[in-house]
């Protein structure tokens, strides 16, 4: 509950608001208080991990014979894993997260996930992204419930997708729409030098609609949302060239995307990127590797790029997965879908190193990994202690926040 | 007429005043949108016999061009140029209503080129989906649970006895016949036990009796030494099975939202439960319905990228750049032989973002500027004339008819008719600005 002395303090320097808020009601001081904590410059870039990665292979129990038990072929041998602590580590191929802990940037939060699993891709994802509120006829997601639940309007929209995949369910907002962008070069309405023809048709778009008609709204909000930031794309390209080398992989081309809209100062707080074929049920050993190496390169590159911009202290990137994968592997030299597993949070600003117990490889749930954090207190920790917003009317409840930021 | 009780609106459809209009909305919801001549001769048809005609096309000379098509498509084996031959099909098949409801069956038992990285048995599938699209829905199951394609799909070429492969027993019952909540993981686990020895080996499939496992298994409320045909007919007895596919074409042929209700889904779910899962009745029922003709269905779906795209060029009388095509569909979200995954495109809402809306206008610019193009007309301004739309305000009226599902405000039309008024409609470019101009409204996205 936010007192009438916290709330003039965090207004301190706005004359007009201090002036309003003597004798105003409670419930407006509260909505005040909101709209001051969340002019927030900081940054959330999400990389979701599609098709449930296999945590154990990812942060590897070394210490536990158990993992070389269930893992006859597919173990990891001690001394190839990078140590973090003295039971776990992380797989050879992940060189740039182990760096990064060296440089203690980087927070493994171990045993992430959720009472009574749900194995099913789309139903377990469909949970991370709408943080379990999907019974309703259109669905929101947690981002975009924290984009509908800030009241400044900026001028850059909250939230950039990047990716020629739908775009995730986790940003769609009731109010605030979005966009998803696949490149910034082919971000732009190709209309030459045909300058009425484009004003026509951006007029065109402006015009008043019927506001009942639900589904014809959101096409229009989405494309005045799409000419907006095509626009303001246009005007920032060419500002700002990063020196950075990325990896010439999916995932390092779209951070390279977001660490040049960062540093062209694009007001937006929240990015997100996907890096999909985690789903091994089949000979996993060297499919695996290689998306851990393109997700551990791609990440240190950017981490190491925002560093020279001066905007890695602002910047969290958050590394997570539908569910990871069962203990024991399968008869095709991969595994199945499983429940608890690793989450990453990497900043300039981190609490490094593991967070939460690795969970038992003994006592399991229907042969799965036990979680020890929900990610909703994952979710509650990010919007509380780094966006500085109240993270109960965004996830319906309370959560336990972790102390993970410096 | 009262949309909100379930019988009437199952009900054969009395459209009092048939128009182009209706045409326009049953072709692009049972194929790829009409052409001009469709929306004239469907009007004077008359519903009935304008459905009719979407089942009964004479296809024989076509098909065996496409086969041939496919031959050399095969010799090559290029997975990519699968995808340009289908949007050859789609662009130019008779039979409208087939193509279309196989791309619906592709999307139901999704599968991807990219994975299984083999044209041969892509194509096989794909003709599995279309010999079954409008016949009995329990043969296309069984044809699909035997399907190479299908089955490297799901990483389950090997099932063996002493560890079943769970995942195609998890898809049969969460994605292809009965949605989740309607079985348990031990349901999944039980049944993936019938399914143990069948087996892919060179692209093949063959039933492996070594590897089967002849115990009892028990799921779904029944026991016995069940074995594959018998789980899928287990699945396809629940009630839940009917009501998921009437759930599914109510999504495809009625609305994108909202989610109608059991009671209202409920006459659709026992039609196919009666007809014995008759998919072609099924769809002739929905097509017929006057559910489909009401506010309840028109404009209250948004065009996938195929039918947007592959629907313009028909409507104009365009050819297509096969393979430009497909990187263009790739980016808006919807290349065929490559769903995203094995739920299939969700569509709906999913379809529409800031950078497939910028890509859509962007591909109609390019379309009807592009110096390569080839239309059935000569080019834009005499294809319309041939409609008798030489004034400004007729032109934009008969575009607007072809295109456009449902009205746009009459500030937005006035601007148009203003340009057209402004450029004449006498030369090519002047009808592609006004196409182009029509491309970025919110309306142009509905169907």
């Amino acid at each position: 509950m936010t007192t009438r002395r916290q709330f003039l303090s965090t207004a301190a320097g706005s004359t007009a608001l201090v002036g309003l808020a003597a004798g105003v009601p409670d419930y407006l001081l509260a909505a005040c208080h909101q709209t001051i904590a969340e002019k927030t410059d900081r940054i959330l870039v999400v990389i979701q991990l599609s098709g449930g990665n296999d945590g154990i292979n990812t942060v590897i129990p070394y210490a536990d014979p158990e993992y070389y038990k269930n893992r006859f072929t597919l173990a990891v041998g001690k001394n190839a894993v990078q140590k973090i602590d003295d039971h776990c580590g992380f797989h050879p191929s992940m060189s740039g997260f182990a760096k990064l802990l060296e440089e203690n940037r980087i927070a493994v939060i171990n045993g992430v996930g959720y009472p009574n699993p749900n194995r099913s891709h789309f139903d377990s994802m469909d949970l991370w992204h709408t943080a379990h509120r999907r019974n309703v006829q259109t669905p929101t997601g947690w981002l975009g419930r924290f984009f509908d639940q800030q009241k400044t309007k900026a001028r850059d929209l909250p939230g950039v997708h990047l990716g020629r995949e739908d775009q995730p369910l986790a940003l769609a907002g009731e109010k605030v729409h979005v966009p998803t962008m696949q490149s910034l070069d082919d971000f732009r309405l190709r209309l030459g030098n045909r300058r009425q023809l484009k004003k026509l048709m951006e007029d065109n778009v402006k015009v008043k609609r019927d506001k009942n008609n639900e589904l014809l709204t959101f096409v229009q909000a989405n494309t005045v949302s799409a000419i907006q930031t095509s626009s303001r794309v246009e005007e920032i390209l060419g500002k700002y060239k990063t020196k950075a080398q990325y990896p010439q992989t999916g995932l390092g081309r779209k951070l390279a995307t977001v660490a040049q809209l960062i540093g062209s100062n694009l007001k937006t707080n929240v990015y997100y990127v996907t890096l999909d074929g985690f789903d091994t049920h089949a000979n996993q050993a060297q499919a695996h590797a290689g998306l851990l190496t393109e997700l551990s390169d791609a990440v240190k590159t950017f981490m190491d790029d925002l560093k020279d911009q001066g905007n890695d202290k602002r910047t969290l990137a958050f590394v997570f997965s539908e569910f990871g994968r069962r203990v024991r592997e399968n008869a095709s030299h991969g595994t199945d879908h499983g429940a608890a597993a690793p989450a990453f949070m990497i900043s300039g600003s981190i609490q490094s190193g593991t967070h939460g117990k690795y969970p038992s490889l003994t006592d399991l749930l229907e042969d799965d990994l036990k979680h020890n954090v929900d990610y909703r207190s994952l979710y509650a920790t990010i919007l509380e202690k780094w966006f500085k917003t109240k993270s109960k009317p965004i996830l319906g409840k309370q959560y336990k926040t972790m102390k993970l930021f410096s | 007429m009262k949309m909100d009780d379930p019988k009437s609106a199952w009900k054969q459809a009395d459209v009092k005043n048939w128009t182009k209009r209706h045409v326009a909305h049953l072709y692009r919801r049972a194929g790829f949108a009409a052409t001009p001549d469709e929306l004239k001769s469907g009007q004077k048809l008359g519903l009935e016999k304008c459905v009719d005609r979407l089942f009964n096309v004479e296809t024989t000379k076509f098909d065996s061009m496409m086969k041939k098509m496919g031959a050399t498509l095969l010799a090559a084996r290029e997975t990519r140029s699968l995808s340009a031959w289908w949007l050859y099909r789609m662009r130019f098949t008779p039979d409208q209503l087939l193509e279309k409801m196989t791309l619906f069956w592709h999307g139901h038992f999704a599968t991807s080129a990219a994975k299984v990285n083999s044209a041969d048995a892509m194509l096989d599938q794909n003709r599995i989906l279309r010999n079954n699209a409008l016949g009995k829905f329990e043969k296309m199951v069984s044809a699909i649970a035997r399907d190479p394609a299908m089955l490297i799909y799901l990483d389950s070429q090997e099932n063996r006895k002493t560890r079943p492969n769970e995942n195609f027993a998890r898809e049969l019952m969460e994605l292809f016949c009965l949605e989740s909540g309607n079985y348990t993981e031990t349901d999944i686990k039980q049944m993936a036990r019938c399914f143990t020895g069948w087996e892919i080996r060179r692209k093949k499939f063959r039933f492996n009796p070594y590897q089967h496992d002849n115990g009892v298994k028990k799921f779904l409320s029944q026991s016995g030494n069940f074995g594959g045909e018998d789980a899928i007919k287990i699945v396809l007895a629940q009630a839940a099975a009917p009501r998921f596919i009437a759930k599914k074409l109510y999504r495809f042929f009625i609305a994108d939202e909202p989610t109608p209700s059991p009671e209202m889904l409920e006459p659709l779910a026992q039609e196919i439960r009666k007809s014995n899962f008759d998919m072609g009745k099924t769809v002739r029922k929905i097509l017929l319905s006057n559910i489909f003709y009401s506010k309840q269905s028109i404009g209250k779906k948004l065009r996938s990228p195929v039918e947007f795209a592959v629907g313009l060029k028909r409507a104009l009388g365009a050819s297509v750049n096969l393979n430009e095509l497909a990187n263009r569909l790739e980016q808006l979200g919807q290349l065929p032989f490559y769903p995203p995954n094995v739920a299939g495109w969700e569509g709906g809402r999913k379809w529409i973002n800031s950078s497939t809306l910028l890509g859509r206008a962007n591909l109609v610019g390019d379309l009807v500027r592009n110096n390569n193009t080839k239309w059935a007309d000569s080019n834009l301004a005499v294809w319309l004339r041939k409609q008798n739309a030489a004034r400004p305000e007729q032109a934009v009226d008969s575009l607007l008819e072809l295109l456009v599902a449902v009205p746009i405000p009459g500030a937005a039309k006035s601007k148009l008719v203003r340009l057209a008024e402004k450029r004449g409609v006498k030369s090519h470019d002047a009808v592609a600005d006004l196409i182009h101009a029509i491309s970025l409204l919110p309306e142009f996205q509905l169907s």
